[in-house]
């Protein structure tokens, strides 16, 4: 048998004992976001899941996805290309993300994603209040979209660099929405 | 001056602005490419909207409560700086004695849509009406 085949048959096996609903890895401009979100949509309305459960699980893929655009967009050899993940496990849905972005910009995210990761509930909304007010015409700005994912999420997500070249290292970012919270 | 009408699409929410009946909405996804592109023409047409309210006023001409109805089954982080500022806007006509109703609709199911809406009227002095369906 030829070793393709093999292998197809391994990256199925992989996908449903991870219990992977969608995979995209490629470009993410917007038009494409716009056709994976559809077609999430269909899968979220199949898997019989509440729609209040269904409308976070959106939600937070949408902000995960545009952060991806986002953060890859400024790399010249990258730009918009990543990967994300959707699975669903009896007891929650599973966000993973991940995208080549320059070192460069890597410490302000961090200091972001990390002041985020520390706080209250309260302390995320009066943020959220901070920030809605404040932020104008910065569509590149992380922020609200984190806040928002750290509200949805019950604050459960995770992130780290892997160095790629000198100059860039691939972002992962992973969040999860619990089905029965 | 003109109806504002804006068919729904993929990404982008249907609008419908209408100055004689003081009837605006603004109903279904909101995830625009370009979200200043989409917005910025709607807040531009309420700024109009006002100079037309405030000549009705001056007329002494009865003037019909403004209605903004939100319709909106999902909108991104983006989107939502802009229906700040819509709000925002409202806000600001109704501290200047315009008699402004926002009714801010929602899927029973959908809890998050609900206290979007309660956190956005808790941010400005104007009371929403929040309508299930």
């Amino acid at each position: 048998m030829p070793d393709n085949t093999l292998s197809a048959y391994e990256v199925h096996k992989f996908m449903s004992e991870m219990d992977i609903l969608v995979a995209f890895t490629g470009h993410f401009d917007h038009q494409m976001i716009t056709i994976l979100m559809k077609n999430v949509r269909g899968k979220l309305r199949n898997s019989a899941t509440e729609i209040a459960i269904e409308q976070k699980v959106y939600c937070v893929l949408v902000e995960c996805v545009e952060n991806v655009s986002k953060y890859s967009s400024g790399n010249q050899i990258h730009s918009g290309s990543g990967m994300f993940l959707l699975c669903k496990s009896d007891s929650k849905y599973t966000i993973i993300t991940g995208n080549p972005i320059l070192n460069s910009d890597i410490p302000i995210l961090k200091e972001k994603l990390e002041s985020v990761s520390k706080m209250s509930r309260e302390e995320l909304k009066q943020l959220y209040r901070q920030q809605i007010m404040s932020e104008r015409e910065t569509e590149n700005s992380a922020g609200l979209g984190i806040i928002d994912i750290a509200l949805k999420s019950g604050n459960q997500f995770q992130f780290n660099f892997r160095p790629l070249t000198e100059t860039t290292s691939f972002y992962h970012f992973q969040t999860e929405i619990e089905i029965n919270p | 001056m003109n109806t504002l009408i804006i068919e729904k699409s993929e990404d982008s929410p249907a609008v419908s602005f209408d100055p004689i009946s003081a009837q605006l909405s603004l109903s279904g996804e909101s995830r625009p490419e370009n979200a200043g592109k989409f917005y910025n023409p709607l807040l531009e047409w309420i700024a109009q909207f006002e100079s037309l309210l405030y000549w009705r006023k001056e007329q002494k001409m009865d003037q019909k409560p403004v209605v903004f109805s939100f319709k909106l089954d999902y909108f991104n982080s983006t989107s939502a700086k802009y229906i700040m500022d819509i709000i925002l806007t409202l806000s600001k006509l109704s501290d200047k004695g315009y008699p402004i109703r926002v009714e801010w609709h929602y899927d029973q199911r959908d809890e998050d849509m609900l206290d979007a809406g309660k956190e956005f009227a808790e941010m400005v002095k104007l009371k929403f009406e929040f309508i299930s369906s």
